[in-house]
């Protein structure tokens, strides 16, 4: 865990929180959520927003696991956490899948199929999150919380 | 994740404590729904007073039995789902598919008024 400050892509300076490589389990990704929900909780991030997050960045790491490395544990996930002076939080999660247009998914109240828990996932997340981005094909996600 | 059932009358009442999330928890809970239905009883509710979140996994293996207890006859049902977990529910569309209580007598009762003859 460190505490460096970086240049953030928009341009604001960011304080690194956590920077992790974990194998693609699900049992590996709940540390990860669990060890951010502390570090939330340590920076005074107010409980509804911590919730927020919270959910957003298990369905980004729980997508990467599934779909970016198809439960093979023998691949990593990896999750960055940072913040800005103004308090505004980042998230990447990247996983070393080939990616894919996580832009075309439909939202899930238009989805006539009930089992689709990817695409709730990541409607989720752009509704938890104030910003969210997709890089590397699809197989990176940043999101911020204002 | 700790999971208790408890029997009342014709109505499994579930128990879960900790975030329904990918992995154990959803594991754990599928078992858990699996055991009971192949009991022969379909009608379930799940007590979320404890679950401070439910991920998109969670939210879909409860979705999944309450469409299987449906054409078996019988329901899943909500009981004391926290504000956070009603927010997600409602964000995915699903919560207005369960019944939600906040009182587990009245989510017991509930079938009784339902239940076959």
């Amino acid at each position: 865990m460190g505490s460096e400050l970086r240049t953030g892509d928009a341009g604001s300076e960011q304080r690194e929180l956590l920077s992790v490589s974990v194998p693609a389990n699900a049992g590996a990704i709940a540390n990860v959520s669990d060890t951010v929900a502390e570090i939330l909780l340590r920076l005074g991030v107010p409980e509804e927003k911590q919730m927020e997050i919270g959910l957003a960045l298990q369905e980004a790491l729980a997508n990467a696991v599934v779909h970016g490395c198809g439960n093979d544990a023998s691949k990593e996930v990896h999750c960055r956490l940072s913040s800005d002076s103004e308090g505004r939080i980042r998230i990447i999660v990247s996983d070393p899948g080939p990616g894919h247009d996580l832009n075309s998914l439909p939202a899930p109240s238009l989805t006539p199929d009930l089992d689709r828990d990817h695409g709730r996932g990541i409607y989720l997340i752009r509704q938890l999150m104030d910003d969210v981005r997709f890089e590397r094909g699809g197989s990176e996600i940043q999101m911020w919380k204002y | 994740m700790d999971i208790n059932v408890r029997k009342r009358s014709h109505v499994f009442l579930v128990h879960l404590r900790g975030p329904l999330r990918l992995g154990e928890a959803v594991d754990g809970l599928r078992k858990t729904l699996e055991e009971l239905l192949g009991s022969g009883e379909h009608n379930l509710v799940i007590d979320l007073s404890e679950v401070p979140m439910i991920d998109s996994s969670g939210i879909g293996i409860v979705v999944r039995y309450l469409a299987t207890t449906k054409a078996r006859g019988g329901s899943v049902k909500l009981l004391n789902p926290s504000q956070f977990a009603v927010r997600t529910l409602k964000l995915v569309g699903v919560l207005n598919l369960f019944e939600v209580f906040d009182n587990e007598e009245k989510a017991v009762e509930s079938f009784g008024r339902t239940a076959p003859a």
